[in-house]
């Protein structure tokens, strides 16, 4: 232990096994939570951004035209695009904060996934612009939120498939699943089951992921280790 | 008590190196660290976690790149199999050492 001068004592050996066992523990988890994206960033605001935008969708253009509360009409389309841009951006920082300075796979696997939603949703909005002008008005609308979902519910399956993460691929089964119901229903019952179960789904799924991670950094701690210091 | 007490291995048995192996086994295969970030995660000054690092290389434990990104020169480390399979092993070896009659439990929970 004295062959180099230095830090003495924490080149020192841990006092005892449990203390070993210990710190082994503290730093894993520690570890862990640095070198692992908190899922609740990613889910909870593009399911806060889902309530809100799908609700005002319903709430302005709902079933059989319906209006229930009065706004403009440029209203729920201008909050769609300032918060799909905006959590976008939150999203692109977050995970590149996250794999900054980690080389490998698992950095390349995130980018590539980022990638597949942006090429995909580039080729989805060039078709629906295309194909809007021959749609009648309310068919738009359902056209613009349901086929975005669409992509969104496979992209989430992509990507629990991707992690081999179960609560991702759920996650984009139910997305897809309510969609299809929403479409079934029609124009305006499709915003409503979008904001609740689309968006209410991406919340509940944010809380799983962030209840399974924080299990998995306890579980490695010891029965009983705690307890004896 | 049954048989001998397992051997702690010398390398990882040291407060310093135990960590930064610990922090590293958590990296996926595939993956490494650039030293600025392993060095935020262990809260160590540059210098010490440079000489825990080369002892560990010296010991065929961890893997440490030197490449370049863009401009600047950066680091990479990662643990090798070598080190993954010594960390395993202690941490078995710490666990037998706590509770004897367990053995067969700690395999299980590796897992």
């Amino acid at each position: 232990m004295r062959d180099e001068f230095v830090d003495d004592l924490r080149d020192a050996p841990p006092p005892d096994p449990v203390a070993a066992l210990r710190l082994i523990e503290r730093q894993r988890a520690e570890a862990i939570r640095r070198f692992s994206p908190d899922p609740r960033l990613y889910h909870w605001p593009w399911g806060l951004a889902w309530l809100i935008v799908f609700g005002l969708f319903f709430l302005r253009y709902g079933p059989g035209g319906r209006t229930f509360v009065a706004m403009p009409d440029w209203l729920p389309l201008a909050v769609l695009a300032v918060a799909m841009i905006a959590v976008t951006v939150f999203t692109a920082v977050t995970s590149s904060r996250t794999y900054s300075q980690i080389s490998g796979e698992s950095a390349r696997r995130g980018a590539w996934y980022g990638y597949a939603w942006f090429v995909g949703f580039a080729g989805l909005f060039a078709t629906l612009a295309r194909v809007t002008p021959a749609l009648p008005p309310d068919l738009r609308t359902l056209a613009w939120s349901a086929a975005p979902v669409a992509l969104t519910g496979v992209l989430y399956l992509a990507g629990g498939a991707v992690w081999l993460d179960r609560n991702l691929f759920v996650l984009g089964a139910w997305i897809s699943g309510s969609n299809i119901v929403g479409v079934v229903a029609g124009p305006g019952w499709h915003s409503l089951v979008t904001a609740l179960a689309g968006g209410g789904g991406m919340l509940v799924t944010g809380w799983l992921l962030h209840r399974a991670a924080v299990r998995a950094t306890r579980g490695h701690e010891p029965d009983g280790v705690g307890a004896s210091g | 008590m049954s048989g001998p007490l397992p051997e702690l291995d010398p390398v990882i048995h040291a407060q310093a190196r135990l960590r930064v192996v610990a922090a590293l086994s958590t990296l996926p295969d595939g993956d490494r660290v650039a030293f600025p970030r392993l060095q935020d995660i262990l809260v160590m000054t540059a210098g010490n976690l440079s000489v825990h690092l080369r002892k560990l290389e010296d010991a065929g434990y961890v893997n440490v790149t030197k490449t370049h990104h863009g401009r600047t020169p950066t680091t990479l480390i990662c643990l090798s199999r070598r080190g993954r399979l010594a960390f395993d092993e202690y941490t078995a070896a710490v666990r037998a050492l706590i509770d004897p009659t367990n053995r067969h439990d700690q395999q299980r929970e590796e897992v």
